[in-house]
């Protein structure tokens, strides 16, 4: 059993405690039972325990000591690994996503009823680049359509106006990341 | 200190009794999670690193909070005493996670209490807006112009597919948990709550009791929010949210009328056996008083109860709480003087607000 608190070292200390009108348990290490003196539950972060379900989904990742050590996605930036990310439920940074991305998408679709894209809100510093990438995308969809209906001609006025766009994104607008 | 102001046993302003469904609807929320762009993420960074994201954020907000007419007040989390940090946790303005976090970690309130951004909790930033009622486009607003401030001049997290980059997979995309506290007390006696929570889950939304997980939630008090927060955008979020709110709101009102068309009496009896409990009683557990305040509120809302105030019932739900009661009594309590503090304190608030206190007070 894996400690509640640290995710990392084994449980050694079970507590339960008696917490408005009902019993809580949680499996400690020693080092995290020391450390608490009232275990205060954050119930509101993680009502589902995440690492858990994460955990169901992917059982084989769990074994992370293999003897055929296998290749674990490591992320570049923080170093977690992916079955640490498994394990404790949460990215070190924003370069995981990079590198855990082939298995995100199934992570993604069982939390968010099958989305793996966002579609709101864009920050502005964002907006200029990511509005004209979507708008390449958009026009490459009906040009697929037109050439498929063998509408040479809207197809070329199409390819047309990709390339101004390219062209605008190489330019170079500021993204002020 | 920045903090006294803040530790003061007074409501804020969205724990008063303005806004739409008021009755029913308590009060609003939305948070947003960010990450800075050049810092790893709170699970993995370093003390020096949560200083400086500690920084970075707070500077922005102590200069800039006045374009939006803010003034913000900085208190660093270590700084506070133990019963400080519990009682910004009991008035909902931090979460229990940032006062047990390992990191340097802050909070920048609104002096009106309405905004609360917390620094290096799970994620770098978390902006909570909260209002009195039923107002999620209003308090949605509030964070949003926020937001929008805060990324003119912070570099965010931000994921051309996958949008808004958190700690938790549970977070990503917009970022956004909305949620509405509802005083459920006759869907909760009709047991019809119990067949509405299984449902809405399936819907991308969740309703739990607020204090507590059980199935009984404490005081009749739950919270309906967003599971999801990727695929769709914030406006559609909210929307879907506020339909389904509604949807509970208009339940209740049929759930009360039923009971006070079936049983009036016992429902009278109930009602006002509990404001006299509250009124009268010399020791009172957390659970009795969470119940009781429930009956009292919905005698107020059913118009059997006239003289009491319900602003003073919402105060009281957050002056009950053991951090509140032992700044209240000044000095530190155990549960079972707790328990006479908090009796003291309903007859005290009650009792001078035009209820009639017969017999002596002993006290």
């Amino acid at each position: 059993m894996i400690c509640d608190q640290c995710g990392e070292r084994s449980a050694s200390v079970i507590v339960k405690q008696q917490q408005q009108d009902q019993i809580v348990k949680v499996n400690l290490c020693h080092i995290c039972a020391a450390e608490n003196h009232s275990i205060n539950i954050a119930f509101e972060q993680d009502p589902l325990a995440i690492h858990q379900l994460l955990s169901n989904w992917f059982p084989n990742s769990q074994a992370s000591i293999n003897p055929v050590r296998k290749e674990v996605a490591t992320c570049p930036s923080c170093g977690f690994t992916f079955s640490k990310f498994l394990r404790i439920g949460k990215f070190g940074c924003a370069s995981c996503y990079d590198a855990f991305s082939p298995q995100l998408n199934e992570i993604f679709k069982r939390f968010h009823n099958g989305n793996t894209e966002h579609n709101g809100k864009i920050p502005a510093s964002y907006g200029t680049t990511l509005k004209i990438k979507k708008e390449i995308e958009e026009l490459r969809k009906q040009m697929q359509i037109s050439i498929q209906g063998e509408n040479f001609e809207e197809a070329a006025r199409l390819r047309d106006e990709v390339k101004i766009l390219s062209a605008k994104l190489e330019g170079g607008i500021p993204d002020g990341s | 200190m920045a903090v006294e102001r803040f530790l003061q046993p007074r409501a804020s302003s969205w724990m008063t009794n303005d806004g739409k469904n008021v009755d029913i609807a308590m009060s609003t929320r939305i948070r947003l999670a960010r990450n800075l762009n050049n810092f790893k993420f709170p699970y993995a960074f370093t003390e020096d690193e949560a200083l400086k994201v500690d920084k970075e954020i707070s500077s922005v907000l102590l200069d800039k909070g006045n374009e939006l007419d803010y003034t913000f007040s900085h208190i660093s989390i270590e700084e506070l005493a133990e019963l400080q940090k519990e009682i910004l946790v009991e008035k909902h303005l931090i979460s229990p996670y940032l006062i047990n976090s390992h990191h340097s970690g802050s909070v920048l309130l609104s002096d009106n209490e309405e905004l609360s951004i917390m620094v290096n909790e799970e994620d770098h930033l978390r902006i909570q807006s909260l209002q009195s009622g039923f107002q999620l486009q209003q308090a949605y607003k509030i964070a949003n112009e926020l937001d929008s401030l805060l990324e003119k001049n912070l570099s965010y997290a931000f994921h051309e597919k996958h949008g808004y980059l958190t700690s938790c997979p549970t977070n990503v995309g917009t970022g956004m948990r909305a949620s509405v506290m509802l005083h459920l007390p006759a869907l909760t006696m009709s047991h019809q709550i119990q067949r509405i929570i299984p449902a809405i889950s399936r819907l991308g939304m969740v309703v739990r009791g607020i204090y507590g997980e059980g199935s009984e939630a404490l005081g009749n008090v739950y919270q309906i929010s967003n599971q999801l927060t990727l695929g769709k955008s914030e406006y559609e979020i909210l929307q879907d949210l506020e339909n389904m709110t509604e949807q509970i709101i208009q339940q209740e009102r049929r759930a009360r009328e039923a009971i006070a068309l079936n049983s009036p009496v016992v429902i009278e009896d109930r009602i006002y056996r509990s404001l006299g409990v509250l009124t009268h009683s010399r020791l009172l557990t957390t659970e009795e008083a969470a119940t009781c305040l429930s009956d009292v509120r919905l005698g107020i809302d059913l118009k059997m109860i006239q003289d009491v105030d319900m602003s003073i019932l919402n105060e009281l739900m957050i002056f009950m709480q053991p951090a509140f009661l032992q700044q209240y009594a000044d000095k530190p309590l155990q549960p079972k003087e707790r328990d006479f503090a908090r009796a003291k304190l309903f007859r005290e608030r009650l009792n001078r607000n035009g209820i009639n206190s017969e017999g002596e007070d002993l006290a």
